[in-house]
């Protein structure tokens, strides 16, 4: 059974549809590339998944449960979004405590995946008010990871990142999709696309554009960057939409 | 909902706000006493600032901090806890924290200086009206995308319940005195939770007299405990209704 499924899945902000009729299916152990100009609807997306928003047409699934129904489906699914804001005068230490308490983890605070690799055990005890953006970035790549998700959501996650942290990143990431993880991943950066992606979602105007494989975009276009095989795609797909009509 | 609770508590107890707001009530309520040389007219000027500023800090207070914890909240509302636990445990932390503010900072004191009903009643309208209106701050913050707006709109709710509704109030009450509209007053006082509170003061320091023909109605109804009692009701329900409107609109709401 497919890990996570979109069926018709919209949603309409007053007059305008963010994101309109998406039907989708991931697969354990896969990881696929949300990508799209601003304005998509790839933030939507996601905020759907983790159910921050609420559908306006059909229905999600992950892991066979009901996003918007029983919270309990979230214990599978861990996220770092975009842009992270703590409570200042909160502790990484405790802020840590507090996730680990919601998710009923018995693990020491200093463990887990990233917690070594990008110095959070070094910081436990800065207030989360001081730390500086990336500080901030690598505590919430530090709560995606901690409880084993099958599903996880990064929303631009090397942004703000140093270059050495983001390797590390990208290596936690090939390694939880290793163990047979969902991995969705919205970025600009084409190399990460390239990189990471066993397929690529593109987005415009709110509608799923193409879902297809990494060989298959640059296959059918006979390029072999990804930069530049998508922007052909499209181009091709729009040239084909306008003689049909 | 404790775990939520229990973590922006510790986040409060820290911020420099909540300090600075129980020592500004300590020096205000202390200040007063050591000014006036009669007791009863400190109790009277304080009476009026605590009156006004308690709501207006509770709702302010809530508006911004709900907002700038909001990509918190997104994180909270991310992981596998239902939407009412985790605005429970924010709500309750504000209320627990501005509410022990105002009875430190004014209530102790003001029992220390003028110990007696008077002032058990003053601390005791302080701490309904925090209730009041950090609930009402969490709803306006809830249904305002913008911050700006939610604190304009705090602002506006505050006017509105601290002056205008009053005057408004006054205004019937001459304009229809010959009319027989007793048993509207207190009704209509009720819809104000800051007139509650100072009614409910007023009447205790037995200044109702010098209230003319509004301290004779609201001494006959609220002279007694079944008055006190209902008072307290209003207040309550002014302490649910908003909150119950503030829970519905975040489990609905789209980050």
């Amino acid at each position: 059974m497919a890990r996570v499924i979109f069926e018709n899945t919209g949603k309409q902000y007053g007059a305008m549809w963010a994101l309109r009729g998406l039907h989708a299916r991931f697969e354990p152990g896969e990881t696929v590339s949300v990508i799209g100009p601003n304005g998509s609807g790839k933030t939507t997306l996601i905020k759907c998944l983790l159910g921050l928003v609420h559908p306006s047409t059909g229905s999600i699934q992950v892991n066979g449960q009901p996003v918007n129904g029983d919270p309990a489906y979230r214990h599978q699914v861990g996220h770092m979004p975009q842009i992270s804001r703590f409570p200042n005068e909160l502790k990484i230490g405790q802020l840590i405590d507090l996730m680990d308490d919601i998710r009923s983890s018995g693990m020491d605070r200093a463990q887990g995946p990233l917690v070594k690799e990008l110095g959070v055990d070094a910081m436990m005890d800065k207030r989360l008010g001081t730390l500086s953006g990336g500080q901030r970035q690598k505590v919430s790549a530090v709560l995606a990871f901690r409880y084993a998700p099958t599903v996880l959501v990064l929303d631009e996650p090397t942004a703000g990142l140093d270059p050495l942290s983001a390797e590390l990143l990208l290596a936690a990431v090939r390694d939880i999709k290793r163990s047979g993880c969902t991995v969705l991943i919205t970025s600009h950066l084409m190399e990460e696309v390239e990189a990471l992606a066993d397929r690529v979602a593109y987005l415009q105007e709110g509608r799923l554009q193409f879902l297809l494989s990494p060989e298959e975009i640059t296959g059918a276009t006979g390029l072999q960057r990804l930069s530049k095989a998508i922007p052909a795609l499209l181009t091709r797909n729009a040239k084909a939409h306008v003689e049909s009509v | 909902m404790w775990k939520v609770y229990k973590y922006t508590l510790i986040d409060l107890a820290r911020n420099k706000f909540v300090g600075g707001w129980l020592l500004l009530l300590l020096a205000i309520t202390a200040g007063l006493f050591q000014l006036e040389d009669q007791p009863v007219k400190a109790m009277l000027s304080l009476s009026q600032v605590l009156l006004a500023l308690v709501p207006l800090v509770s709702c302010i207070f809530a508006i911004v901090y709900l907002y700038d914890a909001l990509e918190f909240t997104e994180l909270l509302a991310v992981q596998p806890l239902h939407r009412s636990k985790i605005l429970g445990g924010q709500l309750l932390a504000l209320s627990t924290a501005l509410a022990l503010g105002a009875l430190l900072g004014a209530g102790l004191p003001l029992l220390i200086f003028f110990p007696g009903g008077a002032s058990l009643t003053l601390a005791l309208a302080c701490f309904m009206l925090t209730l009041v209106f950090t609930a009402i701050g969490a709803l306006i913050a809830i249904k305002n995308r913008e911050k700006a707006r939610g604190v304009g709109l705090g602002l506006v709710i505050w006017f509105l319940f601290v002056l205008v509704y009053d005057a408004v109030l006054l205004w019937i009450m001459f304009a229809f005195s010959d009319y027989p509209i007793e048993p509207w007053i207190v009704p209509l006082a009720a819809l104000d939770p800051i007139d509650l509170g100072r009614i409910m003061v007023l009447l205790k320091v037995d200044l109702a007299a010098m209230m003319g023909y509004s301290g004779a109605i609201y001494e006959k109804f609220f002279g007694n405990l079944r008055g006190i009692l209902v008072a307290m009701a209003a207040l309550a329900a002014w302490v649910a209704v908003p909150s119950a409107v503030a829970f519905k609109a975040f489990r609905k709401k789209d980050f």
